[in-house]
């Protein structure tokens, strides 16, 4: 069964090669394009798509406001973000608003097509690029305790030490090392990166860290 | 002396008060003790002198004239009412014997302390003041009282002594006065003036407006420092939104920079990127579309070199070393090709200007020609530049709808649009000038004047 996609991107250049690459994969059909958020809004509602890739930069509303309205409005569709920026704070961004998907506009064919058809049978794609910006291909992590994935799970949420330190019952300085051990277990420099790590290692699901 | 003015000035009040309140309190104890001695010598005289007739006299005088009032015949006659004080005899025993007129008042001031043969002053009930003296005569048988009021034998004297008294007294309580106020009104609010000054922030603190107690020329003092210090407010102020509006300015313009090559090279890069792995795959695959990707792949390398020469040139703008004419209508095309509109200019032959001057038109140019194309909403912009005696003036008229030209510069700036003060400021640094003429539906004129230097 073919895979259905909506592409979203503003700069008619990238749209046209995106397009091609998907083309060349016989198991995705592309089903709309849109150069604004809102156009791709009303193709998603219309075609239904499976997938939904969408610029994050767009006129109008941009693809992580698009991939909230699909978020809330309970729709089908998974979403893969397109980018040029490589920030992780993106990652996390477009994560957050139910995007399952990360990929830069730089990626191979095979990249883009592997990328949509993870997505679009319940998996997480991280573009290598960000990925690798996030540590080594081969590392094995070590375990992390049960305590310290509290910890990662309520970071992730967005709240300061002292708030978790406060939901758990502990102190601020415990959870500091908590989140030390983390870093050192993970290989990360920071907590969007133990984050992402966490998610890439499969320490935690997409799930419990959307939550 | 000017370091101590004040002390000084105080000192020079009250050291004469003091002077005149010591030497006239030295005065008046004097003519105090003057006056007593002439009052003592008077009753003492005329005491001995009554008792010395006594002793002269044979004492038949008692047998023959008992109680006697009048002595008259022993010469006594010049006790009358025209010579002050009284006289009276007293026997050992306590009897009175003589008395001249009025000399029931010596009972009313009688004491038993007063001594015999000396003089000496005693004080009625009423605070009027006596001297009085008890002579013993004839072996002590008799006694003579004599006495003399004060206010009847040296009635003017006494006065005046008073009169003095309660004059040093006044001017003493007037120089105490003088200093009151000066205290008050002068050095007080000084010190507190100079106290808040010394601790003031220049450019973020001010003296209080006004102080209600001090004199009217400290109050025009702290008026002044008032107002300087409120002056020196405005003016970091000032600068202090001129450097946050400057780094706002730096702030956007690199976001506009790094925009643009996201939006622009970043994005055209990437299809190359793209189309020269299409290229690969379907070459790969012997596919027809191959060279289509290639064509595509080179179109999106031009465009990518081409999109870069803009940006470089509009950040800056390299024909200006072309001469004013010349870069004016590279900029009239580009702008013209850019927007879609008409824009044309016309510069009067001959002029020509250094390359900042050259600089300054071509940003308020681009800057009016954008204004008239985004807010005016102007489909054709002209622009022409022309001598007038020894000013350059360029006027840009664009046809679009108008606006009314005398709103508020700082406002629009604040919010944000810095366009027209902008333009105003680059002129401004070459002595410049912009003037606005425009109404709605009228369109608008830019008019800017400078002053003609020659190019070198």
């Amino acid at each position: 069964m073919e895979v259905k996609v909506l592409l979203a991107d503003d700069h008619p250049l990238t749209r046209a090669g995106l397009k091609a690459y998907i083309e060349t994969e016989e198991s995705i059909k592309l089903v709309g394009e849109a150069s604004d958020g809102d156009t791709a809004w009303n193709i998603i509602k219309k075609e239904n798509p499976d997938v939904a890739l969408l610029d994050i930069r767009m006129p109008g509303k941009d693809g992580v406001a698009v991939a909230r309205m699909i978020k809330d409005a309970g729709l089908p569709v998974r979403v893969i973000m397109l980018t040029s920026y490589a920030a992780q704070q993106y990652v996390m961004a477009s994560l957050r608003a139910g995007a399952r998907g990360f990929i830069l506009k730089t990626a191979t064919p095979e990249e883009l097509s592997r990328a949509i058809l993870t997505v679009s049978r319940g998996g997480l794609y991280l573009d290598p690029e960000v990925a690798q910006a996030v540590g080594e291909k081969e590392f094995v992590p070590e375990d992390i305790s049960a305590r310290e994935r509290e910890v990662l799970l309520l970071a992730a949420q967005g709240l300061s030490s002292k708030e978790v330190a406060k939901k758990l019952f502990i102190s601020e300085r415990t959870v500091q090392t908590h989140l030390a051990s983390i870093y050192d277990k993970l290989g990360a420099r920071n907590k969007t990166e133990a984050l992402l790590l966490a998610l890439k290692y499969g320490v935690v699901t997409l799930e419990e860290l959307i939550e | 002396m000017k370091r101590h003015l004040l002390l000084v000035l105080s000192l020079a009040i009250l050291m004469p008060t003091m002077t005149v309140l010591i030497v006239a309190g030295i005065g008046i104890s004097h003519q105090e003790w003057a006056m007593e001695r002439v009052a003592r010598s008077y009753v003492e005289d005329l005491a001995q002198n009554m008792a010395y007739k006594l002793d002269q006299e044979p004492p038949i005088w008692r047998r023959m004239f008992p109680y006697s009032m009048n002595l008259h015949g022993w010469g006594m006659s010049f006790l009358t009412s025209s010579v002050p004080g009284w006289v009276a005899i007293v026997s050992a025993d306590g009897q009175l014997i003589y008395a001249s007129a009025g000399a029931e008042t010596l009972a009313s001031i009688w004491n038993p302390g007063i001594p015999i043969g000396k003089a000496v002053e005693i004080k009625d009930s009423r605070g009027a003041k006596y001297t009085i003296a008890v002579i013993p005569s004839s072996q002590n048988q008799y006694f003579v009282v004599a006495a003399v009021e004060w206010e009847q034998l040296l009635g003017p004297m006494v006065k005046l002594s008073h009169l003095w008294l309660i004059l040093i007294a006044i001017m003493v309580f007037a120089s105490i006065l003088a200093l009151v106020p000066l205290f008050r009104w002068v050095i007080v609010p000084l010190k507190s003036l100079v106290d808040e000054i010394r601790y003031m922030q220049w450019g973020k603190d001010k003296p209080a407006k006004d102080d209600p107690i001090a004199v009217s020329e400290i109050r025009r003092l702290r008026k002044v420092l008032y107002d300087l210090s409120r002056a020196a407010i405005e003016r970091d102020q000032l600068r202090d939104s001129y450097v946050s509006d400057i780094v706002n300015v730096q702030e956007q313009e690199k976001a506009r920079i790094a925009r643009d090559i996201h939006d622009g090279p970043l994005q055209v890069v990437t299809a190359f990127i793209q189309q020269v792995r299409l290229f690969r795959l379907s070459s790969s695959r012997g596919l027809a579309k191959s060279a289509e990707h290639l064509d595509m792949a080179e179109e999106a390398a031009n465009t990518t070199v081409r999109e870069l020469r803009e940006l470089c040139d509009d950040l800056s703008p390299p024909w200006l070393e072309l001469g004013l004419a010349n870069a004016l209508t590279e900029a009239s095309e580009r702008l013209s090709r850019h927007l879609g509109i008409k824009v044309t200019v016309d510069v009067q032959e001959g002029i020509d200007l250094p390359e900042e001057y050259i600089l300054t038109m071509f940003r308020v140019f681009q800057e009016g020609v954008n204004n008239s194309f985004r807010h005016g909403k102007a489909d054709w912009v002209s622009g022409k530049v022309s001598l007038e005696k020894d000013q350059v003036v360029f006027e840009i008229k664009d046809n679009g709808k108008g606006f009314e030209p005398d709103m508020d510069l700082q406002k629009l700036r604040l919010e944000g649009h810095r366009g027209l003060s902008n333009m105003k400021e680059r002129l401004g640094l070459l002595n410049g000038s912009l003037e606005i003429e425009s109404s709605y539906g009228e369109g608008t004129l830019l008019v800017c004047k400078m002053p003609y230097v020659i190019s070198q």
